[in-house]
């Protein structure tokens, strides 16, 4: 799952990040309002984490502002103001979460995690679509409860796809949602993770719409 | 002893009645001596006259030979009045009440004019006239009990009014001060009834001119302890803020540690968890020395010698410099001597150093320069570095305020010190762009004193 961590503070973003990369999250660090603002606006987050206290422009002047322009992406917002009426500003200008400094990682990714699996209406922890369940927390797959192999990649790809079951994605969206900054994407890595999935999960769970993009079916398609 | 609060109503009641009371009184008093004196002068003026009448009818009537006649007794008030007209040392006539001698003062020769005199217990006012030949004397005497008589109705005349309103005027004072200390009382009820937390303004209706101070006191009270708590909100909000990302800092590194399989990925975390230990040290360091200066007074300033003293912080921050390349440099022609407290001063020293060294890059100068100007002493810090804009060298000094973007991960409390310290000496500050070097340059002044 790709995350916006917006933090001024160099040790606890360096912190954060590698803390939430070790717990499956794609990462990218921006150090002040104005870039977090520019790559929520531009880049489809699965879920931000907005510090308050940022330099140039404020975490709740950016978050209002992008609430305005009805960008709907779930946002934890993590400071060290923890009055009740910075509580409620927070949580009245368009946070989805308000998280107080200092924060168990383990704790941030479950709430991470829930925010994204509201955002896209799934009311239970794991994912499921047809015999395939998709345990968010321990990062694992079941396809008719035995357990399934997946790297990384094949397992943020279906996670993607279980996220928005029933909706085309296109190659372009699931590029963006399985890579941070500075990697490389090769023209067809999504083809190969696509056909790695197939080969493991069986081919009827993802269908191929051609020249626009997948497809993940949460029921199998009855036969003609 | 504590005694009870006395009432400003009671006060001007008492007041207002008391005087009342004493200009009354000396009223009567001066009615008093003068309606006595216009009495007797115009008494006496009517014994002289009797007399006179009494001389001349004698002088008409001696032929007559009638010497031993009474004179019948007319009016009531008659018996208090008595003459007695002597022939020739014999007396010719007398009123029913004189006495057959003559009504002098005994074992005196006569003697023309006024006279008390002392008849059978009683003091009598007596007038002695002597006809033109010696041979006629008369004695013309009232007594003085009627005189004091008329004096007392007058008096009573004046002073019974005054026992009757006494008691109407009391309440009429009382009445009228009642309404006047109203606005007070209604002053009172409106603070009583106040939440104790309230600090808007007081606002009273019909306060008068003489409470307009006090209010207007009271109510810039309320504005500045307002002020003062605000500022003090803010201060707690952004220590929050400063004391918990350091520690949110080092549990995320910590936790990112324990998770690590990569050694050199979990050493990575591990000297981050160091460095934000560190950095909640200087900042509880920072906040410690903070604290202390705000209980600290000028009371304990001794002569210091300024050029040894920051001689001794650059050789401390020295190795710093170096570490990033920078050139550090002290420029002091002469020892400089200046009252003050010598750990505070090194402090301040030590933080506007450090301040230049960590908001300018790599290979930047520093350059500390101490002179004598007019027997006033002046420390400059100059720096190559970026240097501030007008506005945020105008927020320097807020606690907590860090100048936006900088990377450097200062707790913003370095200039509150330098500050409060430069408080405490009485030194000047002033912050202005370097023209030698292009950055920042603080110039720090203070009155020199003379070698100890």
């Amino acid at each position: 799952m790709r995350l916006l961590l917006a933090e001024d503070d160099p040790l606890l973003g360096d912190g954060l990040q590698a803390g939430l990369r070790q717990l499956g999250f794609q990462v990218d660090w921006v150090r002040d309002g104005l870039a977090a603002e520019r790559e929520l606006r531009t880049q489809a987050y699965a879920v931000a984490v907005l510090d308050l206290g940022l330099p140039l422009k404020d975490g709740l002047a950016v978050l209002a502002a992008v609430r305005r322009d009805g960008i709907s992406s779930p946002v934890l917002v993590l400071t060290a103001r923890d009055a009740v009426p910075d509580r409620i500003q927070g949580l009245d200008v368009g946070a989805d979460d308000y998280v107080v400094k200092p924060v168990d990682l383990q704790e941030l990714a479950a709430r991470l995690r829930a925010l994204v699996r509201r955002a896209h209406g799934q009311p239970q922890e794991c994912l499921q679509a047809q015999d395939v369940v998709l345990d968010p927390a321990a990062r694992t797959v079941r396809q008719a409860g035995t357990l399934v192999n997946l790297s990384t990649r094949e397992f943020d790809l279906l996670q993607a796809l279980m996220l928005n079951a029933g909706r085309v994605l296109s190659r372009e969206q699931m590029e963006q949602h399985l890579y941070s900054w500075g990697h490389e994407v090769d023209s067809n890595a999504v083809e190969v993770h696509i056909h790695h999935l197939r080969r493991k999960l069986g081919s009827s769970l993802i269908q191929t719409v051609r020249g626009v993009g997948y497809l993940l079916l949460r029921e199998a398609p009855t036969s003609p | 002893m504590i005694s009870a609060p006395r009432s400003i109503q009671g006060r001007l009641l008492a007041w207002v009645l008391g005087m009342v009371v004493v200009v009354w009184l000396s009223t009567a008093v001066i009615t008093w001596f003068d309606a006595r004196h216009e009495l007797e002068e115009l008494l006496d003026g009517h014994l002289a006259q009797a007399a006179a009448l009494l001389v001349v009818q004698q002088q008409g009537e001696i032929e007559d030979d009638r010497h031993d006649l009474d004179a019948p007794t007319l009016h009531r008030y008659a018996p208090k009045v008595a003459f007695q007209v002597f022939h020739e040392g014999r007396l010719a006539l007398r009123s029913a009440n004189a006495p057959a001698v003559p009504m002098a003062p005994p074992g005196q020769s006569f003697r023309a004019g006024f006279d008390t005199v002392q008849i059978d217990g009683l003091s009598w006012r007596v007038f002695a006239a002597e006809g033109g030949e010696q041979d006629v004397r008369v004695y013309v005497g009232e007594q003085m009990s009627s005189r004091l008589e008329i004096l007392w109705a007058v008096l009573r005349s004046t002073l019974w009014p005054m026992v009757v309103a006494l008691p109407l005027l009391a309440l009429a004072v009382w009445w009228a001060v009642r309404l006047g200390v109203a606005p007070m009382r209604r002053l009172g009820q409106v603070l009583a009834q106040r939440e104790p937390q309230a600090l808007h303004p007081v606002a009273v209706a019909g306060a008068t001119v003489e409470m307009l101070p006090m209010i207007e006191a009271l109510n810039a009270l309320f504005a500045r302890i307002d002020q003062l708590l605000a500022s003090e909100r803010r201060f707690t909000a952004d220590a929050a803020h400063e004391l918990r990302t350091p520690i949110a800092a080092i549990r995320a590194q910590a936790q990112v540690a324990l998770a690590e399989a990569d050694d050199l990925a979990r050493r990575h975390a591990l000297l981050n968890t160091v460095q934000g230990c560190d950095r909640a040290t200087r900042l509880v360091d920072q906040l410690l020395t903070l604290s202390r200066l705000e209980a600290a007074d000028a009371t304990a300033l001794e002569v210091v010698e300024l050029r040894a003293l920051t001689q001794g912080v650059l050789a401390e921050l020295a190795p710093k410099a170096l570490g990033k390349h920078q050139t550090l440099a002290f420029e002091a022609p002469e020892p400089c001597h200046l009252p003050g407290n010598e750990t505070l001063l090194a402090v301040l020293v030590r933080n506007l150093v450090d301040n230049a060294m960590r908001y300018s890059p790599p290979s930047a100068h520093v350059t500390v320069s101490l002179r004598q100007e007019a027997g006033r002493v002046v420390l400059s810090v100059e720096d190559s570095g970026p240097g501030l804009v007008e506005a945020d060298r105008r927020r320097l000094g807020e606690r907590f305020f860090r100048v936006p973007g900088s990377a450097e991960s200062g707790s913003g409390l370095g200039w509150s010190i330098v500050q409060r310290i430069a408080q405490v000496h009485r030194l000047d500050l002033q912050v202005q762009p370097s023209p030698q070097l292009g950055g920042l340059a603080v110039h720090v002044k203070g009155a020199a004193s003379p070698p100890a």
